[in-house]
């Protein structure tokens, strides 16, 4: 290890002692929210600094297993947003419930060291390693409301299936280590790419382990028929909680698939195509489907998640198809949706911010009468989360289908099923709309009080939502970039 | 030439709503009259537009061009020409004259009400103008959520029903259109060596269409995709079930604009974007097309004469009105194209003024059930004479715009197949039965037991209501006496799409190749 190994993780070392230092202030004045909210957003607001400073000279350290490149960058800043956010978004929730704020935004900087090291993994052991660093907070933010039976529940089947899918994709991952005898990406993909080239069929050990992988990311991203678990944990969670799982762990499933599958198995593509078309076509299909009969507002947010992972997994076809817009689409679409369903979660926490206050529709009704800011900003949420322009998700979700349809083939129609699957949300995100203004309270609430931090946050939250669609551009040359950074 | 007038009428209405978002919530008077003054404003300037605009001078003019997302080649691109500038002209008349006909009706959320207004009218303009078809989308799909918001929250007791239907139907047909709009731009992209540059710019497209053309396969199927976006918008048999029950729930200067501009935007589509870009797959479509069209003309008519619901005869009589539409253009054939963009206005004009007087006694009465009607030219003879007046603009009373439209499609279509032109010519007849029928019951008789119980309610005409329907009745009177004037500002659209087909022929539909 040399000095300039440690200049390449800095950042990652600033996240770890962000979190360290988020306990200590803790430790110090125990029980008040301002010094620890302080230290996080400072300490996240200096590891971005550190991020993009270190994204300007892209380099690899620990012998190739570490890598800085555009995809790291954007990926990093991607996450230290989604975690800032929630750590904005949580405190109006938790402290009424009496939940600690200092140990929540702790835990959370730790699954964002986890997500770091996966974006810049380029070592299938090290990408293992920062799965599960992400994950294991995941499972405890899900159970931390721990004396609500729900929750529990919901943290207990997270965990089990969890673990299960980890281990499913271990064993993938011994396969190929086994065949190709090496656990750098880069050498995995060359001895691939000579298996390729041969043209024989996939040998039964390579194809076992890319089934098992697939698998098990499949369960990480929550693609049907590996979605079983996502309502449960979604539903039982305190709801920015749930907010930071529909896109935490999800966009940092997503960078994984990006450093493995595009990287190192990326040789084998056609191999994995016809798969990942159908768990595209499955998940947009059904996730939508059941969120239609949800009347539930998080559980109904859970499920139209698990329908966002199909719509990215149409970019991941696409480029398996041989497109690389499909991978700027799919980047493009983490972004985008991180904003608009971070902003649509903020809104239902904010909602709930009186102790006893469910997520029902009913919660919505009349909205737009007793606080019509909130209405309005999560009409535009929901919006976005349809695809309607000019909005952020309607950008992202033109660009994914556009490579699906460059791809050609199969990929028209999935295509075509993929706009059919926009339409039919449109049916239950304008359901939440038709609560919001187009009916009476059920019960007449004053309306509340939120912090200057929550509005704040659902400020930025709706600029970007807004901007991305308005001006796609500099990100567009960002993606576009990282997804370079991936394939070259 | 730097001419910004475009997009000034585009985006006035725009900066109408944002300062109506700002002003204070118990004022709703303030929100009335800055949604009237943008809305006025926007209508002066696309009168400016109008009197600068050249009918001999080809191709789009005011034509205001900026990069927008450049990776993809799609720009701000927006112009005009003769079809786009009567419709633009007929957007900012209507949108002005449905806010002053909101002024009474509308007493709840004022504010939000307005400011829906005031943005779908930049969606409909935007729709009219924009040049790149990327554009072009964007503005289509801002154009369905202030509708949506219009009829779900100011519409009456099934609003929440119409107002998804609507919703699902435009939604479904539109994101298959932008599948294939990404096809199209793709397909040129491909064929100019992987360059994006121009990929979505109508023109080059356009220009692309008319010598090498698109594959028969694309034009197919982006025909269809496009076809299916603005045949719901139409809305031609079979998509137009959304219709009625939008407009029964719609409020009455929702349904004016509905019927008065949202239906044009699928009758603009056609001319401006599917036939031009696939003139080969328009040619084979289009006997199937014509059929739909003459279904739409005779079942609209007859569904229309058994309504009993006087708001739900009129939607009826829109999908029969439409039908002409349609099978003007598609009979590719100059008289018909004259006659469609005429009766696009015409129905326009004269719809929305009967949506209004629908409205007028719904006010006073709130009921629409023709059964429960009768004797009220006694009651209020104005009102009554109003009504008779663009009763006949409707059916087609020579000297009244109505019948231009009508009978130039007719004539077009009788070049075409007089077979054809026999069935449509049924129409007229039935649209007499129904309009006169209804006029007969609403208006002659003795005053119905359900009138008498309103005693002084029941009032004649307003001044405001009547100012609402004079610029109308004056357009019609006008257009009906001299049709030239539209005429003459289309020749060039009318000539473009026409040459444009020339070449075109149809494709085997089972040996395309």
């Amino acid at each position: 290890m040399s000095w300039q190994d440690v200049a390449i993780v800095g950042p990652l070392v600033g996240a770890i002692l962000v979190a360290i230092a988020i306990l200590l202030v803790d430790l110090v004045v125990p029980g008040r929210r301002g010094p620890a909210l302080t230290v996080a957003l400072l300490g996240l607001g200096l590891v971005a600094v550190l991020t993009a400073l270190a994204g300007r000279t892209p380099g690899q350290a620990f012998g190739g297993a570490y890598t800085v490149d555009a995809l790291t960058t954007f990926l990093d800043l991607l996450f230290i947003s989604i975690v800032g956010l929630t750590i904005v978004f949580a405190p109006d929730y938790l402290e009424p419930r009496d939940l600690p704020i200092a140990e929540f935004a702790a835990v959370l900087v730790f699954a964002l060291t986890g997500a770091m090291l996966i974006a810049a993994s380029t070592d299938l052991l090290v990408l293992f390693l920062g799965l599960e660093l992400m994950v294991l907070p995941g499972y405890l933010l899900a159970g931390f409301a721990k004396r609500d039976s729900l929750s529990t529940e919901g943290a207990i089947k997270y965990f089990l299936l969890g673990s299960f899918s980890s281990a499913i994709f271990l064993f993938g991952l011994a396969y190929v280590w086994g065949i190709t005898g090496t656990t750098r990406v880069a050498e995995v993909a060359a001895e691939l790419a000579r298996v390729a080239a041969g043209g024989a069929a996939l040998q039964p050990g390579l194809a076992l382990g890319l089934a098992f992988m697939t698998t098990g990311v499949a369960f990480k991203i929550a693609a049907v028929p590996f979605h079983y678990w996502t309502p449960d944990a979604y539903q039982g969670s305190p709801t920015p909680i749930t907010g930071y799982l529909s896109v935490g762990p999800k966009v940092g499933a997503f960078a994984l698939i990006l450093r493995l599958f595009v990287g190192a198995l990326g040789p084998l593509r056609a191999d994995w195509l016809d798969v990942i078309i159908v768990l595209a076509a499955l998940t947009m299909t059904l996730g939508n489907l059941v969120a239609l009969t949800q009347g539930n507002v998080k559980r109904m947010l859970a499920y139209s998640s698990i329908a966002h992972t199909g719509y990215m997994l149409v970019g991941l076809a696409a480029y398996a198809g041989g497109r690389q817009e499909g991978l700027q689409g799919l980047l493009y679409y983490g972004a985008a949706y991180t904003f608009m369903n971070l902003g649509a979660f903020a809104v239902v926490a904010a909602l709930q911010h009186r102790p006893g206050v469910t997520s029902a529709l009913e919660t919505f009704a009349g909205l737009g009468r007793r606080e019509p800011l909130l209405g309005i900003l999560m009409t535009l949420f929901l919006l976005s989360l349809t695809g309607i322009p000019p909005t952020a998700g309607f950008f992202a979700k033109a660009y994914v289908i556009l490579a699906a349809v460059q791809a050609g083939g199969a990929l028209s129609v999935l295509a075509v099923i993929a706009v059919l699957n926009a339409a039919a949300a449109a049916f239950y995100y304008l359901r939440v709309v038709v609560y919001m203004f187009m009916r009476e309270p059920v019960a007449e609430t004053e309306p509340q009080r939120h912090s200057s931090l929550v509005w704040a946050g659902l400020w930025a939250t709706t600029v970007l939502t807004i901007v991305l669609g308005l001006v796609p551009g500099p990100l567009l040359s960002v993606v576009t970039d990282a997804a370079k950074a991936l394939t070259s | 030439m730097l001419d910004h007038t475009v997009s000034l009428v585009t985006f006035v209405p725009l900066v109408g709503a944002i300062v109506i978002a700002f002003l204070p919530r118990e004022r709703p008077d303030l929100a009335r009259a800055t949604a009237l003054v943008a809305a006025l404003v926007a209508w002066l300037f696309s009168l400016g537009l109008l009197v600068g605009f050249l009918p001999t001078h080809p191709g789009f003019q005011a034509v205001e061009v900026a990069d927008w997302i450049p990776a993809f080649g799609i720009q701000y691109k927006v112009g005009v020409d003769g079809l786009s500038v009567v419709l633009v002209v007929l957007t900012t008349t209507l949108t002005w004259i449905s806010i002053l006909a909101s002024f009474g009706p509308i007493r709840e959320r004022v504010k939000e009400y307005m400011v829906s207004f005031l943005i779908l009218e930049v969606g409909m303009i935007g729709v009219f103008v924009a040049l790149d078809l990327f554009l072009f989308y964007i503005f289509w799909e801002v154009v369905l959520v202030p509708m949506y918001l219009i009829i779900g929250i100011w519409g009456g007791a099934n609003r929440i029903y119409a107002t998804i239907k609507f919703v699902l139907y435009t939604l479904v047909g539109s994101l298959l259109m932008l599948v294939a709009i990404l096809a199209t731009a793709f397909a040129f992209q491909d064929a100019h060596g992987g360059q994006w540059a121009g990929a979505f710019d109508f023109e080059q497209l356009r220009t692309f269409a008319g010598t090498t053309g698109f594959a028969n396969g694309l034009q197919l199927a982006a025909f269809l995709a496009f076809f299916l976006a603005f045949a719901i918008k139409v809305p031609m048999f079979p998509f137009h079930t959304w219709l009625p029950d939008a407009h029964v729930e719609a409020p009455t200067a929702g349904s004016v604009i509905l019927a008065g501009i949202l239906l044009k935007l699928g009758a603009y589509g056609f001319i401006r974007f599917a036939i031009p870009l696939f003139p080969d797959a328009a040619k084979t479509y289009a006997p199937a097309i014509i059929v739909l069209s003459l279904i739409a003309l005779i079942y609209g008519a007859i569904v229309a004469l058994v309504q009993p619901d006087l708001k739900k005869l009129v939607a009826y009589s829109s999908v029969s009105h439409m039908g002409f539409v349609t099978l003007g253009i598609f009979i590719f054939q100059q008289q018909g194209l004259y006659g469609a963009i005429l009766q696009m206005v015409n129905h326009g004009l004269i719809t929305g003024a009967l949506f209004l007087l629908v409205g007028v006694v719904y006010e006073r009465t709130h009921d629409r059930t023709i059964a429960r009607m009768g004797g009220l030219s006694a009651r209020t003879p104005v009102y009554a004479a109003t009504f008779g007046f663009f009763m006949l603009a409707s059916l087609g009373l020579p000297g009244l715009s109505g019948f231009v439209g009508e009978f130039l499609v007719l004539v077009g279509t009788f070049a075409y197949n007089p077979v054809v032109a026999g069935i449509a010519t049924l129409t007229m007849i039935f649209a007499a039965g129904y309009l006169l029928w209804m006029y007969q019951r609403l208006f002659f008789g003795d005053l119905s037991e359900f009138l008498c119980g309103l005693g002084a309610h029941l009032t004649d005409i307003r001044p405001v209501e009547t100012l609402t329907l004079v610029p109308l009745a004056t357009l019609v009177v006008v257009f009906g006496l001299f049709p030239g004037l539209i005429l003459h500002l289309v020749d060039g659209t009318v000539t473009s799409v026409l040459s444009g087909l020339q070449r075109a022929t149809a494709i085997n539909l089972f040996f395309w190749q």
